[in-house]
């Protein structure tokens, strides 16, 4: 087994600047034990669909994209 | 010559100390918190939709048609682990505190989290589908049509 020792000094910090902490991240000034963050997004280019406007799927239909008739 | 913060001048846990916090927005679900917190489990499921129709004859949109929703996340291969061969750490801390001076944040997003404070386990995901749905635009007719 590993045995991984850290020592913690003195952390003294000015000025934080974020512009954006996004969906499902996290920001913390502190100490923590385990952090687990998945993130999914699903944007293929065959969710692009440009033609008739068709009702989106109904649950059930297993689909994965958009309505069947995409080009 | 001996170490007198260590090991005689040990702190269990640390303390943040921020002089300033300036945060411009939350989005929903989003958490702030000042202190510390046992566990954190967010979630987010999200459908971003673009589409070039009005919403009362857009229909309904529902979750269960894509599967992105309902998949398994990914499992971890660690066989050592697995084992009970993990990495055992050990943590000392010298200075009781965490010091920042200033903290300036624009904007958090979705079931993000912002914490100053202590925290033991953080769990989080999010799965966000985007679709965008438009007519095919219409020809443009020649000028002697």
């Amino acid at each position: 087994m590993i045995q991984f020792k850290v020592v913690n000094h003195a952390l003294t910090v000015g000025q934080i600047e974020i512009l954006g902490v996004s969906s499902a991240s996290m920001f913390q000034i502190g100490d923590t034990d385990y952090v687990t963050l998945n993130s999914m997004f699903d944007t293929p280019p065959e969710s692009v669909i440009v033609g008739p406007m068709a009702p989106l799927p109904l649950p059930g239909g297993g689909q994965e994209e958009g309505p069947a008739n995409a080009e | 010559m001996q170490n007198k913060l260590y090991p005689d001048d040990t702190h269990p846990i640390r303390t943040a100390r921020i002089g300033a916090v300036c945060l411009i927005d939350v989005s929903s679900s989003g958490t702030v918190q000042f202190g510390d917190r046992g566990e954190t489990n967010a979630k987010l499921r999200a459908i971003a939709l673009q589409r070039q129709e009005d919403h009362t004859t857009a229909g309904d949109v529902f979750y269960e048609s894509y599967r992105i929703f309902d998949r398994d996340l990914p499992e971890l291969v660690d066989p050592e682990y697995a084992d009970g061969q993990g990495v055992h750490i050990e943590r000392v801390n010298a200075d009781p505190f965490i010091t920042v001076g200033y903290i300036h944040v624009t904007a958090t997003g979705a079931a993000s989290s912002l914490l100053c404070g202590n925290c033991m386990r953080v769990n989080s995901e999010s799965r966000i589908m985007h679709i965008r749905q438009y007519p095919r635009p219409r020809p443009i007719p020649g000028a002697f049509c």
